[in-house]
């Protein structure tokens, strides 16, 4: 390559532009697209007829092999052109605190110990990285336990919101900051475990018991069923992991992001 | 191997499994399978992964049959035992707990969870088949940041736990005793700082080195941005229409091929703005091809015996439940099996050349 030396070397993470201003009109373009697909992907068997040329079995799959687009498509742009080299630093290492805090938790209850991660990082580097936090966490779990499968981009877009959702919240200092994270906390966290499980209700009981979604019921009905269903069976893992997110939020946030702004505020060496 | 051409096999036979329900079949898959993975793995640490998909298939099959006894609709005739029955109230949809279990019911919720189970068998071999350091270094280069990324997380991973070991023997080398929730903050905020501060370290170390100094500046442009979500919304519709609208199949099914090819060309395109090369790219070989082609030859039987609208052949793929029958196997599953157990013929076992790539 010849153009060795850039006179104006690109920086983002600097101490007044840490928040939401690193996000571009095009990526918060790409952020809503990404929030519609996400939303159709979730809640496919709303809309689902029978007689369509797809199984129900095969619906998940047939959106596992879109969301990897439209989140390749909106990690690039969030990280090829909002992200300096600090950010994408911060980013490979934040993920992989997520990645080696997240088998600790699996199978206990629905302790989930990688929400208040993404949500603190979503709050100090801005929704953008909040996002991408989010997604890259869960790929890179993903890939240190070898879990790749369907569920894997349901799980990158709905862990991507959480740490969004972080970066969103209104500007507070203090106690109502913490209120507000932990509030933010208890709510994505059931609304995790309700797209994760409405998305792949069909999978996970089977099509011919009477908790399961019916493609010849209508919306109310299917709901009803869903509902039921999902108080039966994951009503205390969702609790789980509402509760461990909001005690961490609770005993970590004020530590944390004084390490994490600490840490925008001394990235920000390079001249913009 | 090439990591894709795994992930492009185990793939083709999921889509295979996902369009059968015959147990004989999903048997002779599984067993075919397994023999893959256990002749073609090697010792990485990914590779030992199959056991968690076995333990998940399991529970996937006890779970549904867990609910089809004491949820099942009354399917069929065939009474095997009958359990003591509740009925729900009105609110909750009338719902009927235990009652009469049928022969039919429960073959319906083994069939099924059974092709669940091998569908998730395939995954857990594309998994500890594929190196998932090497697919990561031939992600198109649109995703280069975001695999740098990716990158570090897996290799910082690992030093966390030595982190982890270093703030807990200085807490108790400083007396620090105490138990309980203090002791999460006293290591869980060190540890972190810790990471941080390496990962600035680590970003002076990338800058000093021209890390991302070969971009254009500028870079990709709105025109291009534009067409790639253009091409994402498109592909969505089509999933949509495939789903909820069975008179456009047809154009759902265009617009999700238009969508994933403006896509990736998209992406391809965005990609050319950075200037990076690769270090030792794995070549994609004539073998890897072949692979390729068996998963989607795998996939191809299944599909065209459904599609030929010959009875018999359905019948064979999707034995009936009610009435219970036998389910029988067909010549047309050959091919299927074959392919299953194709990657043992084109690629060659683990030795000393492939334990070398890391």
């Amino acid at each position: 390559m010849t153009r060795v030396l850039d006179p104006l070397p690109r920086t983002t993470l600097d101490s007044g532009a840490v928040s939401a201003a690193a996000v571009s009109m095009r990526a918060r373009v790409m952020l809503v697209l990404t929030a519609v697909v996400g939303l159709i992907a979730f809640a496919w068997p709303l809309f689902f007829t029978p007689g369509s040329a797809v199984d129900p079995l095969q619906a998940p799959l047939l959106f596992a092999l879109v969301l990897p687009l439209v989140l390749a498509v909106v990690v690039s742009e969030l990280t090829g052109n909002g992200m300096d080299v600090k950010g994408l630093a911060l980013l490979g290492v934040l993920s992989a605190v997520g990645a080696v805090l997240r088998p600790i938790g699996t199978g206990t209850a629905g302790m989930e110990p990688i929400f208040f991660l993404l949500i603190l990082g979503g709050r100090a580097f801005g929704p953008g990285f909040g996002f991408a936090q989010g997604a890259i966490t869960m790929f890179a779990s993903a890939l240190l336990t070898a879990g790749v499968g369907p569920w894997l981009p349901y799980q990158m877009v709905a862990a991507g919101f959480v740490g969004l959702g972080g970066g969103f919240l209104p500007r507070a200092r203090g106690r109502v900051e913490l209120a507000l994270l932990a509030a933010w906390g208890l709510v994505s966290a059931f609304v995790y475990g309700w797209l994760m499980d409405f998305a792949f209700w069909p999978f996970g009981i089977g099509p011919s018991t009477q908790f399961s979604f019916d493609p010849h019921a209508d919306i109310a009905a299917n709901l009803h069923t869903f509902v039921l269903y999902n108080l039966a069976t994951s009503m205390g893992w969702n609790l789980g992991r509402a509760l461990t997110t909001v005690a961490l939020i609770v005993l970590l946030a004020p530590g944390l992001l004084h390490v994490l702004r600490r840490a925008a505020r001394r990235a920000a060496f390079a001249p913009r | 191997m090439h990591p894709w051409a795994w992930w492009a096999w185990a793939l083709g036979v999921a889509a295979a499994v996902s369009m059968t329900t015959n147990p004989l079949l999903l048997a002779l898959i599984a067993l075919g399978l397994i023999a893959v993975i256990l002749l073609r793995r090697t010792d990485a640490p990914w590779a030992r992964s199959v056991a968690a998909y076995f333990v998940l298939a399991g529970v996937i099959i006890g779970i549904r049959l867990f609910f089809q006894v004491l949820l099942g609709g009354s399917v069929g005739g065939t009474v095997i035992l009958t359990l003591p029955e509740i009925r729900l109230p009105a609110w909750a949809a009338g719902i009927r707990l235990g009652g009469a279990v049928t022969a039919e019911g429960l073959a319906w919720a083994v069939y099924d969870a059974l092709r669940l189970s091998v569908m998730l068998l395939c995954l857990g071999a594309a998994n500890s088949l594929a190196n998932p350091r090497q697919a990561l270094r031939s992600v198109p280069a649109a995703l280069y940041e975001a695999s740098v990324a990716v990158v570090i997380a897996l290799s910082v991973a690992p030093q966390l736990v030595e982190s982890t070991q270093r703030v807990r023997r200085a807490r108790r080398l400083r007396g620090g005793t105490s138990s309980g929730l203090g002791t999460v903050t006293a290591v869980v905020i060190p540890v972190l700082a810790d990471a941080i501060d390496r990962s600035l370290r680590l970003a002076a170390g990338m800058e000093a080195r021209g890390f991302g100094r070969s971009r254009t500046g500028q870079g990709t442009s709105a025109a291009l941005t534009a067409m790639l979500a253009a091409a994402a919304l498109a592909a969505t519709v089509g999933v949509f229409l495939l789903l909820g609208a069975p008179e456009f199949t047809a154009a759902g099914a265009g617009m999700l091929l238009a969508g994933i090819l403006g896509t990736v060309l998209g992406l391809r395109r965005s990609g050319r703005a950075l200037g990076v090369t690769r270090y030792r790219p794995q070549p994609w070989t004539g073998r890897d091809t072949l692979l390729a082609v068996c998963g989607a030859t795998a996939a191809a039987a299944p599909a065209l015996a459904t599609a030929s609208g010959r009875p018999a052949l359905f019948d064979a793929f999707n034995p009936s439940v009610n009435p219970l029958v036998w389910p029988t196997l067909h010549g047309v599953m050959i091919p299927v099996v074959a392919m299953v157990l194709a990657p043992l013929a084109v690629t060659s076992p683990p030795g000393a050349s492939s334990r070398r790539v890391s």
